[in-house]
């Protein structure tokens, strides 16, 4: 799923502060990169914060594999 | 959950997932990744010197995750923290140091393989704050705002249904707690030859 996609989701299972907060380098394939993601659990009479934030992702770290291709 | 997956693809990606994570509980120092695990893993994503020297090799060897969810926040003495999909424990371990004997660390995994490696590096360690049961993201086996924190490594891209395991977080979270995520997420479209593959959720 797509970075932006999962954020939506978590403002819409009612986490605010919600982001993407940046991308690990960490890639499991050529489609898939670890990130970052923070979100908070409202506070009753708390106000909503709904900035979300996306960083672009970080400059490869791929390993060779030394086993099977794997994922996560 | 992907609405056009049958019963029987969601089964073949639970087995699969399973299969794979027996192996890896099994196979111990990682190696069945594409990206650096271990203690390299752990020093790329940044954690703490300090935390990994107290760390016995084989705990650190058994890092598989895929970034740093304790760089998103701290967490404080006596914090109630959830690792959901744990694996052999190390962020368990990680939250259990760093909440001190006066907090309380759950690690949570599907794999019952996966929780007997990380019993046994608690066991190693001799941390008496961590817990590790076998369980689902999608149905969390604790009571509404049980926990301060949650945080979790490489693992809602394996859930099926990714807003009911978030929802189950949000639950179990006290109000004003935090969710620290380490996660796979697609950076480009997949192919499709490859995009329908039920392979694609374990390989």
């Amino acid at each position: 799923m797509p970075g932006k996609d999962f954020l939506a989701l978590m403002l819409q299972v009612g986490f605010h502060r919600a982001g993407l907060i940046r991308y690990t380098g960490f890639k499991s394939s050529p489609y898939t990169e670890g990130a970052l993601l923070y979100g908070e659990k409202l506070v009753p009479g708390q106000a909503r914060d709904d900035v979300a934030s996306q960083a672009e992702p970080a400059p490869a770290l791929l390993k060779e594999p030394t086993c099977e291709p794997g994922g996560t | 959950m992907s609405p056009e997956m049958t019963e029987p693809e969601i089964q073949k990606v639970q087995q699969g997932i399973k299969e794979k994570y027996d192996r890896v509980a099994a196979a111990g120092s990682g190696g069945c990744f594409q990206y650096p695990t271990g203690k390299a893993g752990m020093e790329l994503q940044g954690y703490s010197p300090e935390l990994i020297k107290i760390f016995p090799p084989e705990v650190l060897a058994a890092f598989c995750g895929v970034g740093n969810p304790f760089s998103l926040g701290s967490l404080a003495p006596g914090d109630a923290v959830l690792d959901i999909g744990c694996g052999a424990g190390v962020d368990s371990l990680v939250a259990a140091h760093l909440v001190g004997a006066g907090g309380r660390v759950m690690g949570l995994d599907v794999t019952p393989a996966m929780v007997e490696r990380a019993r046994a590096h608690q066991a190693r360690l001799g941390l008496a704050n961590v817990t590790f049961q076998v369980g689902e993201a999608e149905a969390l086996p604790f009571p509404d705002a049980t926990f301060d924190a949650i945080i979790s490594n490489g693992v809602f891209n394996l859930t099926l249904d990714k807003e009911k395991a978030l929802n189950e977080a949000h639950r179990v979270l006290k109000p004003g707690g935090r969710l620290m995520l380490a996660d796979m997420v697609l950076v480009a479209a997949l192919p499709p030859d490859l995009g329908d593959k039920v392979e694609n959720w374990f390989q």
